[in-house]
């Protein structure tokens, strides 16, 4: 714990914040422009998985660098750095005939919400 | 179906929340024995919830994110920087900090359209539109936006082109997204303060469109 | 979790319900949790994903049916009560005090 956050310190907490990222060497498990499928994971604790994407196949757009990772770092397990890519989904993947063709949805996944396609 | 109060996240009363002649709420009680626990063990300085409070109702809004829309719209070399690193762009406009630590710009185009939710809690990016209103909190935009969103679109009011790609950004990790919302025809002769008052919280979240001028 | 907090897809929640002029705050006490979550979070009391975890296990008629900063209110009482920081009894105690003031004085 640290000390006790005074009225004067918080305007430059709020305009300062506190990033995720971690500056750390990781290597990515994926490159932008890859097959990837989101894993089917069903923890009885946190993720930021949701079940609309567990089991679809998506395309890495871009990879925002590394960052803690929420699943363990929710739990007492330390923040497991890893990066974190946005992945797209076409809403015909996800929602199947009943998406529209053309249309997409776009979500950040940690590697280990990812294997290959 | 659920009803609308059950969805509005807000049970208030509107206005009754310093009218003393009313008990005070549940909530209300909760809050203020958690606080005044605190502060009797010295773990919680008041005037830092103060403080918070009055950054989010008087400095920290949209008219922020309505800065770095009507910058972009009116230099160019800003927008590529923009689109390139937000947040290191943004704070050439004096906008940055906590849950926009890390932002990606989204361009709405005339063959694109962007909109941003959260579905598993709220995430929203703070320094550049304040806190999110109460619709987005709720189950009935969380659950249905990624599903159908010209659905929502449409219940909003806005119309698509013909062709328009529809992208919804999911904002489960730690990015945050904010739309460029496309600049309205009829504004070439407009300075950024002038494009500011066009662009809306909506039109940033990607619900709406910018305003177009009188 | 498979929590009701997962609702990307769902349907039959409803129109969604907009509100002009809208305030930040609609009480008070809204404006005060927040704060205090806020300032206990940068002072190391938890981490934002332990933050999300537990209002993921708020009991899903009760997440459905609270507001948002009700949630928020849920979520600092349940971690700063596992964390040690204060007791459910101490909690309830000044609860139990707060009400009887208001009482006294209406």
């Amino acid at each position: 714990m640290t000390d006790l956050v005074r009225a004067e310190m918080i305007e430059p907490i709020l305009t300062t914040g506190a990033s995720a990222r971690i500056d750390a060497d990781v290597a990515p498990q994926f490159a932008v422009g890859d097959a990837v499928i989101a894993r089917n994971l069903n923890p009885h604790t946190h993720t930021r998985l949701p079940r609309y994407v567990r089991g679809k196949r998506g395309t890495v757009e871009r990879d925002h660098g590394v960052f803690l990772f929420p699943d363990t770092h929710a739990v007492g397990q330390g923040g497991k750095p890893q990066h974190v890519y946005s992945v797209r989904f076409e809403a015909s993947e996800l929602w199947g005939p009943d998406g529209t063709q053309g249309d997409a949805l776009f979500i950040d996944m940690w590697d280990d919400y990812l294997e290959p396609a | 179906m659920a009803g609308q109060g059950h969805d509005h996240g807000d049970g208030h009363d509107h206005g009754h929340g310093h009218d003393h002649t009313e008990p005070p709420s549940d909530e209300a009680l909760r809050v203020k024995a958690l606080e005044s626990l605190l502060v009797d063990k010295g773990l919680l300085d008041p005037a830092a919830v103060d403080a918070v409070i009055d950054q989010y109702e008087t400095k920290i809004g949209p008219r922020n994110g309505a800065r770095v829309v009507a910058r972009a719209w009116a230099d160019p070399d800003f927008k590529r920087r923009l689109l390139e690193n937000a947040s290191e762009a943004m704070k050439e406009v004096g906008v940055s900090g906590l849950q926009g630590e890390d932002m990606v710009v989204l361009e709405n185009t005339a063959r694109v359209h962007n909109l941003v939710v959260c579905t598993l809690c709220s995430c929203y990016p703070w320094p550049v539109l304040g806190l999110p209103p109460n619709w987005y909190k709720s189950a009935p935009y969380r659950s249905r936006v990624v599903r159908d969103p010209r659905g929502v679109l449409d219940e909003f009011g806005t119309k698509l082109g013909d062709g328009v790609e529809v992208r919804v950004w999911d904002s489960n990790a730690e990015i945050r997204y904010l739309v460029l919302p496309e600049r309205p025809a009829g504004t070439e002769d407009m300075d950024e303060a002038a494009l500011a008052e066009l662009v809306t919280r909506d039109s940033m979240i990607g619900v709406a469109m910018a305003l177009s001028p009188e | 979790m498979n929590g009701i907090h997962d609702l990307g897809g769902m349907e039959g929640f409803g129109p969604i319900v907009r509100e002009e002029n809208e305030p930040v705050f609609h009480a008070e006490w809204e404006g005060r949790i927040m704060g205090m979550t806020l300032a206990t979070l940068a002072q190391g009391f938890y981490n934002i994903d332990e933050i999300r975890q537990e209002t993921e296990r708020m009991d899903p008629v009760e997440y459905l049916t609270s507001d948002y900063y009700t949630h928020w209110l849920h979520t600092a009482e349940e971690l700063m009560i596992q964390k040690g920081i204060i007791t459910r009894a101490e909690l309830e105690a000044k609860r139990a005090e707060l009400a009887q003031a208001e009482a006294s004085q209406s």
